[in-house]
């Protein structure tokens, strides 16, 4: 029995307050549906917030955008190929995500290449790709597996049905990014601002570049299964240009990134069930999600202009 | 069997056509546009855009007029048009004022837009389970359900489109190309930009009906990538650009119609189809990429062909050189000394007896008369350019030669004209080698 059925979005809080505290003394045995969701939407927060701000200074945040789309491409295949393989219908989580990571991958090298090589403009390789790989994407699946759901969900993810596996697996994503740039931070770091500095240091900028397309492809593969694509865009970018307002060192806006996710998934949760039970509209948890980060964008703004008007004001006054 | 002009007559399948290719015309001309702006993207982002406002337009229709589902597509096209209008502004100040860089400004507006989408989208699925269907074509279009009515509509709104491209051509081509000319020149130049991303707008919300919102942005850039191949004239960029998303759109049609009706006479039991937006995205793809392989002057296969005979005529020319010094040369010492791949040597050696520049005696590759004198000309660029690099700019003796062995190969004869009388036709290099005469006659290129 979930203990947050029929709750309101005060309600919820504190519900989850009680089931903390009872938590700590060991009172709790197992997650209900909606800790669940937070947990795993948190951790998934963390990881776009670790790896977002590094892809937006090096203006590859598109290729997030991409890869959102051709995995559609490699999971079909995939599961075309484990299905002729090993017969019938196997439905093996592993060999989706590989597939998925290897139509990432591909998706940078034809990039890269129709820029390279055939010298077209960046803007337009990128669309090219990615456009053309997720038509073919929605043909296989239109064609074999005879599930057009299965698109829907991909693009969309489904926040509203996670297992504990999902959780184990946003747990590995986060470590991987953590890892990486904890271990990393100083050659990211001047491979973003100071390419030069970091050529002279003997720091391979194209190493970390392909490591942090790697790393990103990697966050969006591991989180369409389990929050939607559409929820990684919005949580790579939205936190890193909501702290952008507030802060400019590197290591408090990848702090702010990660806490501003985690707040407006906490938020968004308890927002998701406030509708069920006052208004019984099962809306999308993700969607709510992405929409309180533009909310929350648009607020930052709007007190960011304010404050800033109120210091010219006070400048001019005292000058 | 269907004839190939069924589709252009037929009650059912005329609609579809018209309605793909009217879509992909104005697509095609708009994305003209953004690409030689450099902002091919913002097509993705903003057709993202129209999702909210198209499923929120539905909404109120569904709730005002429930009893005229066929008119839906009129809130659609309206609901669609203010919310990718609200995302260009949200865009245009995010980048002025909201310190986010473009990508991340398109990435971000993109996700949130989407996302109010897939709520309001959600909600009706609770509020309104019937209307459902017609918010959820429009993510991966459905041509196949299109009727009269709309493509009298969509057709309106394209031909509208194409005429104001017309109309605003000349001010339009120069704020393209050379903006500060076109500020001092007195074009309103703030206005034609609105208009060109409101003239987006449109066949954006034209095309999401037969496309999809998830795929249109391919048909914006794709026919723009092919035609801008081919030409530099901005006419005819468009006009090529127009013929390639025609084509497009009439083929995916075509090939998604006889597509399906092959699958489905091939016995299986559910119904088989492919569908009509991605068939038009693969086509208008592959003609881009075609013609980034084999346009002529940009194509790849054509650069690749230039590089290929530039490589060709200088190993002839490095071999003429070679025999001149030496008199003459057996094949293994060739072989030795131009280490190439055997069969092009092989080639090259056939191809410079056939031009008549050498003869094969007794094993021994030789010069004739005609090879003499082009391999002179060689050693006469080459020597003049290295006396050129040592009187004139200075450089240290022993250091020319390099250069030179690359410049040989380039030096026009109006060059070496220009040469010879800077350096008052000389005699010698500076490494005291003769420098042979020049032969008028020979000098064909």
């Amino acid at each position: 029995m979930n203990p947050y059925w029929g709750t309101e979005f005060f309600g919820f809080f504190s519900v989850l307050f009680q089931r903390i505290c009872k938590a700590i003394f060991g009172g709790v045995s197992s997650l209900a549906a909606d800790e669940l969701q937070i947990a795993v939407l948190a951790t998934v927060a963390i990881s776009c917030g670790l790896v977002g701000p590094f892809l937006v200074l090096k203006r590859v945040a598109m290729f997030a955008n991409s890869v959102s789309h051709t995995i559609l491409l490699g999971i079909s295949l995939a599961y075309l190929a484990a299905a002729s393989l090993w017969g019938g219908g196997m439905f093996d989580m592993g060999t989706l995500l590989l597939g998925a990571f290897i139509a990432a991958g591909i998706t940078a090298f034809l990039t890269e290449i129709l820029m390279r090589l055939f010298r077209l403009q960046e803007d337009a390789s990128v669309g090219l790709v990615f456009n053309a790989l997720f038509a073919l994407g929605i043909t296989v699946v239109t064609l074999f597996t005879r599930d057009a759901h299965l698109s829907v969900e991909a693009v969309m993810g489904n926040a509203d049905i996670l297992q504990v596996r999902d959780l184990k697996l946003s747990f590995f994503l986060l470590s991987l990014n953590l890892g990486a740039i904890v271990l990393f931070f100083k050659q990211f770091q001047l491979a973003s601002f100071d390419r030069s500095l970091a050529q002279t240091l003997g720091i391979s900028c194209g190493a970390f570049h392909f490591l942090l397309l790697f790393l990103a492809a990697a966050t969006c593969v591991g989180a369409f299964r389990v929050v939607g694509v559409l929820l990684v865009l919005a949580f790579l970018v939205g936190p890193y240009l909501i702290a952008r307002f507030f802060c400019c060192r590197l290591p408090w806006l990848i702090f702010w990134s990660c806490a501003i996710g985690v707040l407006i998934s906490l938020f968004g949760v308890a927002l998701s069930r406030h509708f069920l039970s006052a208004y019984g509209w099962p809306l999308s948890t993700g969607g709510i999600v992405v929409v309180l980060l533009g909310l929350a964008y648009a607020g930052a703004a709007l007190v960011s202009r304010r404050l800033a008007a109120g210091q010219r004001v006070s400048l001019k006054t005292t000058g | 069997m269907i004839s190939f002009w069924d589709f252009f007559t037929d009650p059912v399948l005329r609609a579809p056509t018209w309605g793909c290719i009217l879509m992909c015309f104005a697509s095609s001309l708009m994305g003209v546009l953004i690409f030689l702006r450099k902002r091919s993207l913002l097509a993705e982002t903003l057709s993202h855009a129209t999702y909210p406002g198209a499923v929120i337009g539905v909404f109120l229709f569904a709730f005002l007029f429930p009893a005229h589902e066929e008119w839906t597509f009129l809130a659609v096209l309206g609901g669609a048009f203010i919310s990718s209008l609200l995302g260009l502004k949200a865009i245009e100040w995010m980048e002025e004022k909201g310190k986010a860089r473009s990508d991340a400004a398109l990435c971000f507006v993109l996700a949130v837009f989407f996302g109010i989408g897939i709520v309001a989208a959600s909600a009706m699925q609770a509020s309104f389970p019937v209307w459902q269907k017609q918010v959820q074509m429009l993510l991966f279009g459905q041509a196949a359900t299109m009727t009269d009515i709309h493509i009298l509509i969509y057709g309106c709104l394209a031909f509208a489109a194409a005429f104001f491209l017309f109309l605003t051509f000349r001010p339009l081509q120069s704020t393209l190309f050379d903006r500060d000319f076109a500020l001092s020149a007195g074009i309103p130049v703030s206005i034609l930009d609105r208009i060109v991303f409101w003239l987006l707008l449109i066949s954006l919300i034209v095309g999401i009906r037969s496309v999809g919102v998830v795929l249109m942005s391919g048909m914006v850039i794709a026919p723009a990538v092919a035609a801008r191949q081919f030409s530099n004239r901005l006419q005819t960029i468009f006009g090529l650009s127009a013929l390639f998303g025609v084509l497009s759109g009439f083929l995916g049609n075509y090939l998604s119609v006889m597509g399906s009706l092959a699958l489905s006479q091939s016995g299986e039991k559910i119904s088989l189809s492919l569908p009509t937006g991605p068939m038009i995205v693969l086509v208008g793809t592959s003609f881009a990429i075609l013609s980034l392989l084999f346009a002529p002057k940009r194509g790849l296969a054509f650069r690749i062909g230039r590089i290929l005979a530039f490589r060709f005529r200088c190993l002839q020319e490095n071999l003429l050189k070679g025999i001149w010094k030496k008199g003459a040369l057996s094949f293994p010492q060739i072989k030795e000394s131009y280490p190439v791949f055997l069969p092009v040597l092989s080639w090259i050696l056939f191809r410079m007896r056939q031009e008549g520049w050498m003869q094969k005696k007794k094993g021994l590759y030789e010069l004739t008369r005609d090879g003499k004198q082009k391999a002179a000309s060689i050693i006469r660029l080459h020597r003049l350019w290295e006396l050129y690099l040592t009187e004139s700019l200075g450089f240290q003796v022993e250091k020319v030669h390099r250069t030179a062995e690359e410049m040989e190969h380039i030096l026009t004869p109006e060059i070496e004209e220009r040469l010879t009388r800077l350096l008052s036709n000389p005699k010698q290099d500076p490494h005291q080698q003769p420098i042979p005469e020049r032969y008028e006659s020979l000098l064909g290129n």
